[in-house]
């Protein structure tokens, strides 16, 4: 009997991961053997994972795809509050490093057959006793399944150190939770032909454990070790930019409140230009000489990107007030950008050297407001 | 579709038998054989952007021996070029790889094959049929065996079959990848062809550009050695999404003519999308198309809303926003149906790169100038600390090291020519300009043109607002006129109402075959009455015309200059002729070729040609061939603008044969000799000059024509232009037919001089002037006029 899964059983499992984070939210996620980051590429897209590291004992196989983790260059164009830190370690899920505590997720996808069973035992206390994640996945081959699989004769894979029933499968599970807190629940992934589901079982069984109670009251913590060791190798650890990096938030404001005084500028510009000057659509841009006043109310209600990012005008107010890139007028009510007629260039030559500018500035918000008084006044006329 | 039989290798190479030691004439042999061997990055087949390939030098007897000119200073140079350094003895080794049973899926045969690490060794380069080794196996053929994940046993055997030497097409095409390598082990963002560090931005927040800094680098043999041509690039990215984009076009443009303009403004635009770092041209936009729209996954019906929530994590808040359509080149699994076009979603990509409108805005292009123009010094610290970087990075040297490869710490030096300096003539009077200006406008001050046809009948159209700059450029051009040669009588000063219709009313009522120019004030630059002008003068009623924004004319003390410029302009129009350089050939014509791409119309292109028409390379005829001196011409050079990379194969197969083609049909005695020169812009090589201790631009006038160009080519680089600021780019010249037995000093020379030829610049430019003339016809056809002009215009410079 010849059985093929569709989608295939390795990517029905990574689905089931996938969608139990969907369920859960976990914010920080291991993956015990993560290969060639197969399953940590898919979990990068979810936005609730702000912590996601995958280890392996084979550190080569991870270089050799890890790049594929790095951001994209979208992400770079239009940073999120999404946060994420993406960390990839050379390491043998037999040794504990303190790094890799208090996780809210642990996934160990077809890992524990590759180990010997002295090996599983240090695992489950790594795992379960050491890093103490609230939640744990395991999946691992099904061996009475293996009936179904032409060609297996005793395991799956050459590496296979052994293949577990379910109730060898279970009493392990058992003696975990037992051990170290946990409660488990059976499913898996890869269904047996119709009828022989109840007699079989899933082609793969997956044992999804949870904490029992909080970190803090657990057994373990009075084996805690007296030195935090560090074992693992870091291969790759890169941040994702975000707007809750106040560096990033600033400088994509910033960008925004350029960007939308330019707007602002260039939409008066034009209706000066065609001629209209109907008062009302001169609005609230002011300009003196080369440069022009976008205030920053008529900015933060005209640009929703910029209210959203600066939350209040206070902010910001705040936020523009010492930023290099940015000119406020004197009473910070404003911006100040540059502007020159299109088609000629400002020549630098010609320009006087600008040894009063302090001098210079005050003149100029004298003019603005100025200009502001006339604008009411027009506008009053007409009304 | 079956896998190939274990003797055919599916055209891919030849295989060899007996490997060992070649003699020059074998290596040749199968260098040559593996001319058509593409190798991907992941097995795919690829355009080739080098040109590789086309070796058009061995066809022309006079350059076999030297392709180099003599003329001018020497002078020293140091150009974006690293040698790159192999051991000696250095060969990398190519293994046909068989698999028993044989393995459908290349990911599946990369893993059994790769199982034998100890075997083959890290360094290693698979495709799925050929294995590339930098050392020699224990024997000619290697069997080991591997077994699947479901215990089935493979054997695999590895038979060496050919040892390539560095020069080798193939292994070019091999250094690219592993340079490939070492560049994403930077951390570098691939787009496109290039790579770019997006971990330190250049923002332009007004206009919401992002500018990446990066590189182009591509590893080519060179004249005497395989070199890394790198030059500093920059991907300029916009920060809102191709929605955000749409919504302020509709904004603007309202809801009428917003499917119209946003086919215009988008279509031919490359994005870059939230979820993968895949590139996509846009080329068409599914208006009835949603994200609610499914499409078949595996068996189900999916719909794109929900295929990114659950793949990417991605919600689309826009339910009723149109899809993007790019038909993706890729092709599918061997045997399947080509998959049909990607459908994309607005609020899921990005813009890249400027579209037309961004580049005529100045003030997006001042801004970006500030950040992207890099002086002579700034940009070979750059290059020189790029390559420092490499050099100090482990993983990168490791990479490197595993396939025995390393390259020069240093820029390239090398040798070149300064020509002289070219005598301008304008009638009686001739002066030299200033060799590093290469500009002659302070020169011809008050000096008459060589000729200028009177100008008696002429019309100036106007608003009614911009009634004053009409009348003080009016003044000027008197005041100007004079001097320079030029006869002008009074115009009929017409006005006009601001709108297009009007406009063109007023052109239709006043504009006869009696009508000699016809001069536009235009209230703005705006596109739609500029076009309406040009189209009615070029094909309606042909006419000379000249358009001015009235604000050009709006500061008197730049007026002089401006009305000066459009006098002479004005002059060129109607067939004048400004001022020439000595040409010491007789019965030449010189032609000139470009295209337009028009991105937006459906993907037209308009091919332009322009052809001289006299002994001084004074009078242009435009389109198509024809005769003026009296008798046919004895020479024909071509100058080709507006080739591609990778287009060069077209040119000299096809164009060249239609242009031979095309001469015969004038007669059965009549055989002029031909050269064509194709002629390109836009190249990555740069050279910078070392002066008073200062690293600054080569001299206009400088040539380079050995080291840095390929030996299988007849070319030379040539600045002929002088900048302000920033770095020069050369011109690289690369005839491909010649029959005209020119020594290549002399065809160097004479290309030199036709840079100075181009009547709208009182200086010397980047091509030769028929190039230009040529780019300037095909673009206003292209973005105006739309139609052909009318032949009565033919042989003037109207659309300059």
């Amino acid at each position: 009997m010849d059985l093929t899964f569709s989608p295939p059983l390795h990517k029905q499992r990574h689905q089931f991961v996938v969608d139990f984070v969907k369920r859960n939210k976990p914010k920080k996620v291991v993956d015990l053997g993560c290969g060639e980051c197969t399953l940590l590429k898919m979990l990068k897209f979810h936005h609730e994972i702000e912590l996601l590291v995958g280890v392996d004992v084979n550190g080569a196989k991870v270089k050799k795809r890890m790049h594929g983790l790095a951001p994209i260059s979208t992400d770079y164009l239009e940073p999120s509050y999404d946060q994420l830190c993406v960390e990839l370690y050379q390491g043998s899920v037999t040794q504990k490093d303190a790094r890799f505590k208090g996780f809210d997720l642990v996934t160990s996808i077809e890992l524990i057959e590759h180990l010997t069973p002295a090996d599983v035992e240090l695992f489950s206390e790594v795992v379960f006793g050491y890093m103490t994640p609230k939640m744990v996945i395991i999946s691992t081959p099904n061996s009475e399944f293996n009936i179904f699989m032409p060609g297996v004769s005793c395991y799956r894979h050459s590496d296979h150190k052994f293949e577990w029933t379910r109730a060898e499968f279970r009493s392990w599970a058992m003696k975990v939770c037992l051990d170290y807190g946990y409660e488990v629940e059976f499913t898996g992934v890869g269904k047996a032909p119709q009828g022989q589901q109840e007699a079989v079982g899933f082609c793969t069984q997956i044992g999804v454990f949870y904490q029992l109670w909080g970190r803090d009251c657990c057994k373990t913590l009075l084996v805690n070790d007296a030195e935090d060791l560090f074992p693992y190798t870091l291969l790759y650890r890169v941040n994702y930019p975000s707007l809750c990096d106040n560096n990033i938030l600033r400088r994509v404001l910033v960008s925004e409140v350029l960007y939308g005084a330019e707007k602002l500028k260039n939409r008066w510009m034009e209706e000066q230009a065609d001629g209209i000057c109907d008062a009302v659509a001169l609005g609230p841009v002011h300009h003196a000489g080369e440069i022009v006043a976008v205030p920053l109310d008529v900015l933060w209600s005209c640009c929703p990107k910029v209210s959203v990012l600066s939350g209040s005008l206070g902010n910001l107010k705040h936020l523009l007030m010492d930023e290099p890139n940015i000119k406020l007028s004197q009473d910070s009510s404003a911006v100040l950008i540059n502007h020159w007629e299109q088609g000629i260039a400002p020549n630098s030559r010609d320009e006087p050297v600008l040894s009063n500018k302090k001098a210079q500035q005050d003149s100029l918000i004298k003019k603005l407001k100025l200009i502001n008084l006339i604008t009411k006044i027009v506008i009053n006329l007409y009304l | 579709a079956p896998p190939p039989e274990a003797g055919d290798l599916g055209g891919r190479g030849r295989q060899k038998g007996a490997p060992g030691p070649f003699s020059a004439e074998a290596l040749l042999q199968i260098s040559a054989g593996f001319q058509q061997v593409k190798l991907g990055e992941r097995g795919g087949r690829r355009r080739d952007f080098h040109d590789a390939g086309v070796n058009t030098r061995q066809a022309m007897e006079h350059v076999k021996e030297s392709k180099c000119g003599v003329t001018g200073n020497p002078i020293q140079l140091t150009a974006n070029f690293f040698r790159i350094l192999s051991r000696p003895q250095w060969v990398l080794y190519q293994y046909h790889v068989d698999f028993k049973p044989q393995m459908e899926s290349r990911r599946l045969r990369s893993a059994l094959l790769f199982q034998h690490e100890e075997t083959l060794g890290s360094a290693r380069s698979f495709d799925g049929a050929l294995l590339f080794l930098p050392n020699r196996l224990h024997s000619k053929e290697t069997v080991v065996y591997s077994e699947t994940r479901n215990g089935e046993k493979v054997q695999i055997t590895i038979t060496l079959t050919n040892e390539l030497p560095p020069s080798s097409p193939v292994c070019i095409q091999f250094y690219n990848i592993i340079f490939r390598r070492i560049l994403r082990i930077l951390n570098m963002q691939q787009i496109g062809r290039n790579y770019y560090s997006p971990s330190d931005p250049l923002n332009i927040p007004q206009h919401k550009l992002t500018i990446w800094p990066g590189y182009t680098t591509n590893i080519l043999q060179y004249e005497s050695c395989i070199m890394m041509c790198t030059d500093v690039s920059h991907k300029v990215l916009r920060s809102e999404t191709v929605l955000d984009f749409m919504v302020n076009l509709r904004q603007q443009c309202g809801s009428q003519r917003f499917t119209e303009i946003c086919e215009k403004e988008l279509v031919g635009l490359i994005i870059l999308t939230k979820y993968n770092n895949k590139t996509y041209r846009i080329d068409g936009i599914a208006w009835d198309h949603t994200p609610s729209n499914t499409f078949k996954r595996g068996d189900a019906d999916t719909s794109f809303k929900n295929y990114y929530k659950s793949q990417y994590g991605l919600d689309i808040t826009d339910e009723n926003q149109v899809l993007l359509i790019s038909y993706v080149k890729r092709m599918g699994p061997a045997g399947a149906p080509p998959p049909g076009p990607a459908m994309l979603i607005p609020e899921l990509c990005y813009l890249t790169g400027l579209t037309d409108k961004m580049r005529a805005d100045f003030s997006i292009m001042k801004d970006l100038s500030t950040h992207t123009r890099l002086t002579p010094e700034q940009r070979e610290g750059r290059l020189n600390r790029f390559i420092t970087n490499i050099q100090r990075n482990a993983d990168a040297q490791a990479e490197l090291d595993k396939w025995g490869l390393s390259f020069d710490k240093q820029l390239l030096n090398l040798a070149g020519r300064v020509l002289p300096v070219e005598r301008i003539y304008q009638g009686s009077r001739s002066y030299d300009y200033n060799p590093w200006a290469a500009d002659w406008t302070k020169e011809m001050r008050g000096l008459a043109v060589m000729s200028a046809p009177p100008l008696n009948n002429w019309l100036l159209f106007h608003t009614r607002r911009n009634g004053n700059e009409a009348s003080s450029l009016l003044q000027t051009l008197s005041r100007v006129s004079g001097p320079l040669g030029i006869a002008m009588g009074k115009p009929v000063m017409i006005q006009y109402e601001d709108h297009q219709e009007s406009l063109l009313a007023a052109l239709r009522h006043s504009v006869g075959p009696q009508i000699e120019m016809v001069v536009v004030v235009l209230p703005n630059n705006r596109k739609d009455k500029y076009d309406s002008v040009k189209k009615f003068l070029c094909v309606d009623c042909p006419t000379p015309s000249q358009c001015v924004v009235a604000r050009t004319l709006s500061r008197p003390q730049a007026l002089m200059t401006i009305a000066t410029k459009i006098a002479l302009q004005m002059a060129c129009k109607m067939g004048g002729e400004l001022w020439s350089v000595e040409i010491p050939l007789k019965q030449l014509m010189i032609v000139g070729i470009d295209c337009y791409h028009d991105t937006a119309a459906g993907k037209r292109s308009i091919g332009a040609l322009v052809a001289s028409l006299n002994q001084s390379m004074s009078r242009w005829f435009s389109k198509c061939f024809l005769l003026f001196n009296g008798c046919l011409p004895s020479r024909i050079i071509v100058y080709r603008d507006g080739v591609g990379d990778g287009q060069l194969h077209s040119v000299v197969n096809y164009e060249v044969q239609q242009i031979m083609d095309s001469i015969k049909s004038m007669g059965q005695d009549y055989n002029p000799k031909l050269s064509v020169v194709v002629v390109k812009k836009r190249i990555s090589s740069r050279f910078f000059a070392h002066i008073n201790g200062k690293v600054s631009n080569p001299p206009p006038g400088t040539i380079v024509d050995a080291e840095v160009t390929r030996p299988e080519w007849y070319d030379f680089y040539i600045v002929s232009q002088a900048v302000r600021s920033g770095s020069v780019s050369p011109t690289h010249y690369n005839v491909v037919y010649d029959t005209s037995g020119l020594k290549p000093d002399h065809m160097q020379r004479l290309t030199y001089k036709l840079c100075h030829m181009y009547y709208n610049w009182q200086g010397i430019i980047r091509v030769p002037a028929p190039c230009q003339y040529a780019h300037k016809l095909a673009f206003l056809v292209g973005q105006s006029i739309h139609k052909e002009p009318n032949m009565k215009l033919d042989d003037q410079l109207f659309y300059l």
